[in-house]
């Protein structure tokens, strides 16, 4: 038995594993792109509702959906649910956090005290869509308001942690996984975003 | 998945706030879904064009180590592919052959051709070899 054969066949080419074949790579694309679009309008609906801007919510969905496509589309297509997600909370948050920096930076400038996330606002965002529509829809649409509302108010980890759990339907360890942090964590992050939603929407819904 | 161990109000809320958040994925404008079909394409695009960049980028990595491999296994081949004590010999005959072939290709228009020039002086080269061969004895 040569001494070769034990060796990885990446070994034999130079600066990474052998490409696929081209009906692979395409089998991976469809695949990917099926992925995608199966999750697309959910994980913007979710960026949406803890950015409140939902063309910073777009980039954010584009930015992670380009992230997993380029560095984990070759990944088992198992992965790609709880990495997908961990990317996007994690765009989120680095937004966020480059909100706040500007924030700072901008009470420091004279003249300029007012929020910059509410000057990129449209006041006609806030009215109510008056198009004819059935009062059932309407007040989904107001509840649904209310729970964006009490979302908001969540910290960011109690935030994830509901979004995760029960919008994506994530088990404890996935959504461990796509936060990153310990199981015992996530159970303490949705059991006190629970309590909190329900103190606040118990009494409306 | 969601436990089922759960105090009925709390799994309301869970179900109830689920629905919603469905509902409201369901009703998003076509021109978002629109926005995000393009973003997905974009993507897919733009991992694929940096898959094929990479991989244009080892070319230049590949060439030159195969330019080296493929020089080496010549050169391997030229001087063990040759019968063994005829590498010094190789040398000397090739340049015996090039002045042969300088003489027999030499056309100077003023000393004739060197085959004629070589059967006219015979007489003289048979004395030098002679001369050769006794000097030592003398």
């Amino acid at each position: 038995m040569p001494r070769f054969a034990t060796l990885n066949a990446t070994w034999m080419v130079w600066g990474g594993p052998a490409p696929a074949p081209e009906g692979a790579v395409l089998e991976q694309t469809r695949e990917l792109d099926k992925f995608l679009a199966e999750i697309e309008r959910r994980a913007f609906r979710m960026a949406q509702i803890a950015l409140r801007d939902p063309d910073d919510a777009l980039d954010v969905v584009q930015d992670a959906m380009l992230k997993l496509a380029r560095n984990y589309g070759a990944r088992p297509s198992a992965e790609w649910r709880p990495l997908f997600f961990r990317i996007l909370q994690n765009g989120v948050r680095d937004l966020q956090r480059r909100r706040t920096v500007r924030k700072r930076f901008m009470t420091w400038l004279p003249g300029a005290k007012e929020d910059p996330d509410n000057e990129a606002q449209d006041p006609l965002d806030n009215v109510a869509d008056m198009a004819p529509s059935a009062p059932e829809r309407l007040m989904q649409d107001q509840a649904m308001q209310k729970l964006e509302a009490s979302l908001r108010e969540l910290p960011a980890r109690q935030r994830e942690a509901f979004m995760l759990r029960n919008f994506e339907g994530f088990d404890v360890a996935e959504t461990a996984r796509a936060m990153g942090c310990s199981e015992g964590s996530v159970k303490t992050h949705y059991s006190r975003a629970v309590h909190t939603l329900r103190e606040q929407l118990g009494e409306v819904w | 998945m969601i436990e089922h161990t759960l105090e009925p109000r709390q799994r309301e809320l869970e179900e109830r706030s689920r629905a919603l958040f469905q509902g409201s994925v369901d009703g998003l404008d076509m021109a978002t879904r629109s926005k995000l079909t393009r973003a997905r394409y974009a993507a897919l695009e733009a991992a694929g064009a940096s898959g094929r960049r990479a991989w244009l980028a080892r070319i230049p990595i590949w060439t030159s180590a195969a330019g080296v491999t493929a020089a080496a296994v010549l050169g391997f081949a030229l001087w063990f592919g040759t019968p063994a004590g005829h590498h010094g010999m190789m040398s000397a005959d090739s340049q015996m052959n090039l002045e042969d072939l300088d003489i027999v290709a030499s056309s100077d228009e003023n000393s004739g051709d060197a085959m004629e020039m070589l059967q006219d002086d015979i007489e003289f080269y048979d004395w030098a070899d002679k001369a050769a061969t006794t000097e030592p004895a003398a």
